[in-house]
C-alpha cells in the first residue's frame, strides 16, 4: 500500500514538474513590474552617490574566463569600485571555464538557479540563451547614446548583440581580432620572418615557404591544427576561410557554407600540408593544449592569439610571440572578431534585474570604470567615446601590435543558427578530413549534419 | 570467509510458528517491516523512482530547453534508430562491454589464483595494488593518464621510442584507431579491483580437502581448476560480470575528461551521447529516450548472464 | 599457508608468473607514482624529454598555486559530504536490508525487485529530473544535492539485504518471545551481526561518493561550493597542459582517500567479498 502511496506520488510530482517546465518556457518575461526601490528605504542613509543607493539586492555575475575577469581580486576591485557608488547591490561572482561552463548554466537554467548577470559573447548570450527565451530584453540599456558609440567603432558589434526582431540581449564591453602567432626566434632562426609582411599579413603561398623553411631548419612540429573539441574554434575557422578567401556563412548568416569551393581547397591543402609533415593535427587537443605547446617553445606558431593572450603568455615565455594575422591567398586576411559584454538572464524578478541592469551600465559606461574594465579584458573598448585606453599605459606597445589587426576584422557570423552543433560538426569535419576521409565527403557530411540541425531548431 | 552459518532461506519461522499466526501478527509484522523499510524507501522513492519515472514519461515529448513541451509518441525512439551517431555509440559502447568486460574477468581470475594461496602480507600488498586506481578516484586516474598519453609531453611515447619501437610520437587519444583502445585500458586498470577481491575470498572458500582429494586422484592443475574450484565461484563470477557490465555501460567520466567522444565519435558511447544531447543540446527528451534503451539494454544484458552462467553452474 | 610447501619450489613458470605480477604491480602503481611526483616538479621538469623520473629538485610550486584556490574548502566539502551520505546510506540501508531479509509482508517482492532493477540505470539520463527536484527543494548548489540522491542508490539496501540473511531466526524469534520489540530487537541483535556488512558499506559509500564526478558536476556551480573531484576538473579545464598544477590538485584528492582505504582495508575487503559471496 505504501508502495502504491509512493507510486501515486511520483507521478503527481512528474505531472507537476512536466507542467512547470512547460508553463517556464510558454510565459516569457514575467513583467510583474515589482516595487523596485520599496525595499530600498531600508538601506538609504547613505548620501554622497546618485540614484545608485536607491536600490538594494542580492545579485550574481557569472563570468567566463575573459581576459582578467577570470581572476578574484580583479573583479573584486571593480565590485569595490561599484559599492562605492551603489552599496545596497551586493555582488556575488562565481567563474566559469569554457570546458565545463555550459554545462553549469544548462543546469542552473534548469535549476532555476541562473544568475543575474553572465559576461560572455553573443554566440552564447544571443544565439543560444537568447534564442530560448532565458535571456532577459536589455535594449533599454541601448540608449541613443550609446547606439551611436557603439555603432561608431563597428555596426557588426550592434547587429550582433541583438536577435532578428531587433532584441538586445547583450550589452557589449570588449572586442578583438584573433590573430595568429609566432615564435619569432624561430621564424627568425629558419630565415622565415621574410615571408611576413611588414603589417603582419603574409599570402598563402608565403606561409606555405615558412612552413618549409621551419621545417627544413630542423622544426620537428610547425603548428598544430588542434580540432579536439571545446574552444578556440575561431582560429581553425579562421585559418580554413583565409586560405582561399572562403567564407563561413551566407551573406545573412542563414546556412553554413564550407562546402564552397575556397574552403574545399583549402581544407584539401591542409591535408596535403599535413600528409607533408609540414603541419600536424591532433584530435585529442583543444586550443588551451596547444597554447601551453606553443608557450613552451615545442611548436612555433599559434592559432589562438589575441591580445589577451599576449598579455598572459607575455611573462611565462621566453621567446617572443609576435601576432601575424591569417595567411590568406590575396594577402588580405578577414579575421574573426570576438565581442565579449553582459547579459541579464530572465529570474523574474524586477528588483534584480534593475540592480543587475545598474551593474552593467557601470562596468561599461561610467566614465571611471570602463576604462578599467576594458583594460582588465586584456582586449579593445567597443565604444569610441573611450578612446585609446591603453595610451600611456606599460601596455601601449603590446596593444599597438594588435590595434593594428582591426581594419582586417571581418564578418561576425557565430550568431548563425544551430551554432552549438554546427561546433561539434566543424571539429569532427576537421577530424575526418586529417584522418583520410576525402575533404568532399567529410564537408558534405557537415554541411547535411548543420542543415539537419538548423531544420529541427 | 565464514559462509557457513545456515541460511535460513525461509524466515516465515519469524511469524509463521505454530498455531501462534493471526492476521493481527502479520498485520504488525507488516507495519514493522514497512517502518523499516520507510527511511530508505523515502530516499529511494524521491531520488530515484520519481526521476525514472519522469524520465519515461518524457522520452515520448519533444522536450527541449526554450521549446514548448509537446507529445510526439515513439518519434524520439525512431530518431534515435536513425541516428549514425547514436548507431556509432552503440557499437562503441558494445566493444567496450565485450572487450572490457571478459578482459576483466579472465584477467582479475588469473591475479586471484595466482596470488590467494600467497603469504598474507603479499596477497594483500597485491590486492591493495591493483585496488589502488579504484581508489585514486576517476579525475585523478583521468588527468595523469591524459598526460602520459600526450603526444608530446606524454611518458608512454617516450618509452615506446626509446625502446625503438614506435618512429614518431602518436597522439594516442586523438587518433581514431588507438582512442577506443586507450579508453578500455584506462577502464580495465579501475575495474579489476573489486573482482579481485571478490574471487581471492571465493578462492579461499573452496574446500581444501576437495583439491587435496583430486590431486591424490592424478587430476592435474587444470582439471582441479575446472572440475572443483570453479563450479564453486561461479556464482561470485556471475556477480562480478553483471557489475563490470553495468559499471562499463556506465562508463562516462572517462570519456567526458579525456576525448570528449571523439577524434570522429571513435570513443562516443551512449552515456556520453546522451549527456551531450541533454547538456550540450539541452535536447532533454531525445537524451531521455536514450537512457530508457540503454536501461533496457543492460537489464536485459544482466538477465542473460544471469541465465547462461546459471544453466552453466548446474553440472 | 596451507599449501605453502608447493610454492616454496621455484619452477620456471612460477618465475614467469612472479615476474609478470611484479610489473602489473609497477603499471597499476605507476599512475599514483606520477602524480605524487608530478606534483612537485617545476614546470621545466614537467615538460622535459627525457621526462624526469624522479624530481631532483622537489617544489612546493604546484601546492602554492593550487592553494590560491580554496582546495581545503574543497577538501572540506568532500569529506562532509562523503561522511553525511555514508552514516545516512548506512542507517537506511542496515534498516531496510534487515526488513527485506527477515520479514514477510505484502510488497516484499515488488520492492526489492524495483530496487534491483534501478541498479541497471544509467544514473546520468535522470541528472534533469533531478535537478528539477533539487530545485524545488530549493537546494541547488548545495552539498546537499549530492548528498540525498547518493543515499536513495539502492546498491546498500542490496548488500545489507544479503548481510541480514545470515541472521538465524531463531535470535529474532528468541528476542521476541522474550518482550523484546522490534527496535530493540533491531539494535541488539541485528546490528551486532550485520556489522561487518556495514564496515564494508560505510568504505564502499565513503569512496564511491568521494570519487563521483558528474552528479557534482551539474550540482553544484559556486567556487566555494566545489568538492575535491570538481575542483581538479576545473583546473584541468582551466589550465589544461598545466601538469604540475593538476598533478597537485589530484595528489591532494587522491592521499586522503587512499590513506582510508589502507587504514580500512582489510574491513573493507572482508565485507565486499563476504557480501558478494552471500549473493
Amino acid at each position: 500500500m505504501k508502495k502504491q502511496v509512493s507510486l501515486a506520488l511520483a507521478a503527481v510530482m512528474a505531472a507537476g514538474m512536466l507542467t512547470a517546465c512547460g508553463g517556464g518556457a510558454a510565459s516569457s518575461a514575467p513583467a510583474s513590474s515589482a516595487p523596485a526601490s520599496s525595499t530600498a528605504e531600508s538601506t538609504a542613509a547613505s548620501t554622497e552617490a546618485a540614484a545608485g543607493d536607491a536600490l538594494s539586492a542580492d545579485i550574481t555575475l557569472w563570468t567566463y574566463p575573459v581576459g582578467n575577469f577570470k581572476d578574484e581580486t580583479a573583479v573584486g576591485e571593480v565590485i569595490a569600485n561599484f559599492n562605492a557608488k551603489y552599496p545596497g547591490i551586493n555582488v556575488k561572482v562565481e567563474y566559469l571555464d569554457y570546458a565545463n561552463g555550459d554545462d553549469q548554466v544548462t543546469a542552473a537554467i534548469e535549476a532555476g538557479t541562473t544568475p543575474d548577470i553572465i559576461l560572455e559573447g553573443p554566440e552564447r548570450l544571443v544565439a543560444n540563451w537568447g534564442a530560448k527565451g532565458k535571456m532577459l530584453d536589455i535594449s533599454d540599456l541601448w540608449t541613443d547614446e550609446q547606439t551611436k558609440d557603439i555603432a561608431a567603432v563597428s555596426e557588426s558589434v550592434v547587429a550582433a548583440c541583438k536577435n532578428a526582431d531587433g532584441v538586445y540581449y547583450e550589452f557589449p564591453l570588449c572586442m578583438t581580432t584573433h590573430t595568429m602567432a609566432i615564435n619569432k626566434e624561430m621564424f627568425e632562426a629558419a630565415d622565415a620572418l621574410q615571408y611576413i609582411n611588414e603589417d603582419g599579413t603574409w599570402t598563402t603561398e608565403n606561409f606555405e615557404k615558412a612552413l618549409q623553411a621551419l621545417k627544413d631548419s630542423g622544426v620537428d612540429t610547425t603548428c598544430i591544427v588542434y580540432c579536439g573539441a571545446q574552444g578556440g574554434d575561431q582560429g581553425t575557422r579562421a585559418l580554413v576561410n583565409n586560405l582561399y578567401s572562403g567564407k563561413f556563412t551566407s551573406a545573412d548568416h542563414q546556412t553554413y557554407t564550407a562546402d564552397s569551393a575556397e574552403n574545399k581547397k583549402a581544407l584539401q591543402q591542409l591535408v596535403d600540408w599535413s600528409n607533408a609533415g609540414l603541419i600536424s593535427y591532433d584530435a585529442s587537443f583543444a586550443a588551451a593544449d596547444e597554447l601551453q605547446l606553443f608557450a613552451n617553445g615545442t611548436i612555433a606558431m599559434s592559432f589562438c592569439w589575441n591580445a589577451s593572450n599576449q598579455n598572459q603568455y607575455a611573462s611565462s615565455v621566453t621567446f617572443t610571440p609576435m601576432p601575424v594575422a591569417f595567411p590568406s591567398d590575396d594577402g588580405v586576411p578577414e579575421l574573426c572578431g570576438g565581442i565579449w559584454g553582459f547579459g541579464i538572464f530572465d529570474n523574474g524578478d524586477a528588483t534584480r534585474a534593475a540592480a543587475a541592469k545598474e551593474f552593467v551600465k557601470f562596468v561599461c559606461e561610467d566614465p571611471d570604470q570602463a576604462v578599467e574594465s576594458v583594460r582588465m579584458t586584456g582586449f579593445f573598448p567597443v565604444r569610441a567615446s573611450l578612446g585609446d585606453v591603453y595610451a600611456g599605459t606599460a601596455d601601449a606597445d603590446r596593444m599597438a601590435q594588435f590595434s593594428g589587426f582591426m581594419p582586417y576584422l571581418g564578418d561576425y557570423y557565430n550568431v548563425a543558427p544551430a551554432w552549438a552543433e554546427q561546433r561539434t560538426e566543424w571539429w569532427n569535419m576537421l577530424q575526418r578530413c586529417f584522418m583520410g576521409t576525402a575533404v568532399d565527403e567529410s564537408v558534405q557530411t557537415y554541411i547535411d549534419n548543420c542543415n539537419a540541425a538548423i531544420a529541427a531548431a | 570467509m565464514p559462509s557457513k552459518t545456515k541460511t535460513p532461506k525461509d524466515t516465515a519461522l519469524v511469524y509463521n510458528q505454530g498455531t501462534f499466526r493471526n492476521s493481527a501478527l502479520v498485520r504488525q509484522q507488516t507495519v514493522a517491516a514497512y517502518l523499516f523499510l520507510l527511511p530508505a524507501l523515502v530516499f529511494f522513492c524521491l531520488f530515484v523512482v520519481v526521476p525514472m519515472v519522469m524520465c519515461l514519461v518524457t522520452s515520448f515529448f519533444d522536450y527541449r530547453m526554450g521549446k514548448p513541451l509537446t507529445f510526439v509518441g515513439f518519434a524520439q525512439y525512431i530518431k534515435m534508430f536513425k541516428d549514425p551517431i547514436f548507431l556509432k555509440a552503440l557499437k562503441n559502447t558494445f566493444i567496450l562491454v565485450i572487450v572490457a568486460v571478459p578482459a576483466v574477468a579472465i584477467f582479475s581470475l588469473w591475479v586471484s589464483s595466482t596470488i590467494y594461496k600467497m603469504h598474507a602480507f603479499t596477497r594483500s600488498f597485491y590486492r591493495c595494488v591493483f585496488y589502488l586506481p579504484v581508489v585514486t578516484g576517476t579525475v585523478a586516474v583521468a588527468v595523469v593518464w591524459k598526460w602520459m598519453f600526450n603526444k608530446y609531453t606524454g611518458i608512454l611515447n617516450y618509452i615506446l621510442s626509446s625502446l625503438g619501437l614506435i618512429e614518431q610520437n602518436i597522439s594516442w587519444l586523438g587518433d581514431e584507431r588507438t582512442a577506443l583502445a586507450c579508453i578500455i585500458l584506462i577502464l580495465f586498470t579501475t575495474s579489476i579491483g573489486q573482482p579481485i577481491v571478490l574471487y581471492i575470498a571465493a578462492l579461499g572458500n573452496v574446500d581444501p580437502s576437495l583439491i587435496d582429494a583430486a590431486q591424490v586422484d592424478g587430476a592435474n592443475n587444470f582439471q582441479v581448476f575446472w572440475h572443483i574450484k570453479w563450479p564453486q565461484i561461479m556464482p561470485t563470477t556471475l556477480y562480478i560480470l553483471v557489475i563490470t557490465t553495468i559499471n562499463t555501460f556506465q562508463c562516462y567520466a572517462l570519456i567526458q575528461l579525456l576525448t570528449s567522444g571523439g577524434p570522429n565519435h571513435a570513443t562516443d558511447t551512449i552515456m556520453y551521447y546522451i549527456y551531450y544531447q541533454a547538456f550540450k543540446l539541452n535536447d532533454y527528451g531525445y537524451g531521455d529516450a536514450m537512457g530508457v534503451v540503454l536501461a533496457i539494454i543492460i537489464a536485459v544484458l544482466s538477465a542473460v548472464q544471469f541465465k547462461v552462467t546459471g544453466s552453466g553452474s548446474t553440472d | 599457508m596451507e599449501s605453502s610447501v608447493q610454492s616454496k619450489k621455484l619452477t620456471p613458470g612460477k618465475v614467469i608468473t612472479n615476474v609478470v605480477l611484479v610489473l602489473l604491480a609497477i603499471f597499476f602503481i605507476f599512475p599514483l607514482y606520477w602524480i605524487i611526483t608530478g606534483s612537485f616538479k617545476d614546470p621545466v621538469a614537467v615538460n622535459a624529454n627525457p621526462p624526469v623520473w624522479f624530481p631532483t629538485n622537489p617544489t612546493l610550486y604546484n601546492y602554492e598555486r593550487l592553494f590560491q584556490n580554496p582546495a581545503l574548502r574543497w577538501l572540506g566539502n568532500t569529506v562532509f559530504m562523503a561522511v553525511m551520505a555514508m552514516l545516512l546510506t548506512c542507517i537506511t540501508a542496515s534498516m531496510a536490508g534487515y526488513a527485506l531479509a527477515k520479514k514477510r509482508f505484502p510488497g516484499r517482492a515488488l520492492v526489492f525487485s524495483i530496487m534491483i532493477c534501478a541498479m541497471a540505470l544509467p544514473k546520468q539520463v535522470i541528472l534533469i529530473p533531478l535537478l528539477k527536484e533539487m530545485s524545488f527543494f530549493n537546494l541547488h548548489d548545495n552539498i546537499w544535492s549530492v548528498i540525498l540522491p547518493t543515499v536513495g542508490w539502492p546498491f546498500g539496501v542490496f548488500l545489507m539485504k544479503q548481510f541480514s540473511e545470515t541472521i538465524p531466526g531463531e535470535m529474532l524469534e528468541a528476542a521476541r518471545i522474550d518482550g523484546a520489540g522490534e527496535a530493540l530487537t533491531f539494535v541488539k541483535i541485528v546490528l551486532p551481526m550485520v556489522t561487518p556488512g556495514i564496515g564494508a558499506l560505510a568504505i564502499f559509500t565513503f569512496i564511491n561518493s568521494w570519487n563521483d564526478y558528474f552528479l557534482q558536476l551539474i550540482m553544484l556551480s559556486s567556487r566555494n561550493n566545489l568538492t575535491i573531484s570538481l575542483g581538479i576538473a576545473k583546473l584541468q579545464a582551466e589550465m589544461s597542459n598545466d601538469f604540475g598544477l593538476i598533478m597537485a590538485g589530484a595528489a591532494l584528492a587522491a592521499i586522503p582517500i587512499i590513506a582510508v582505504f589502507l587504514a580500512f582495508q582489510k574491513y573493507f575487503t572482508q565485507g565486499i567479498a563476504m557480501g558478494a559471496v552471500k549473493g
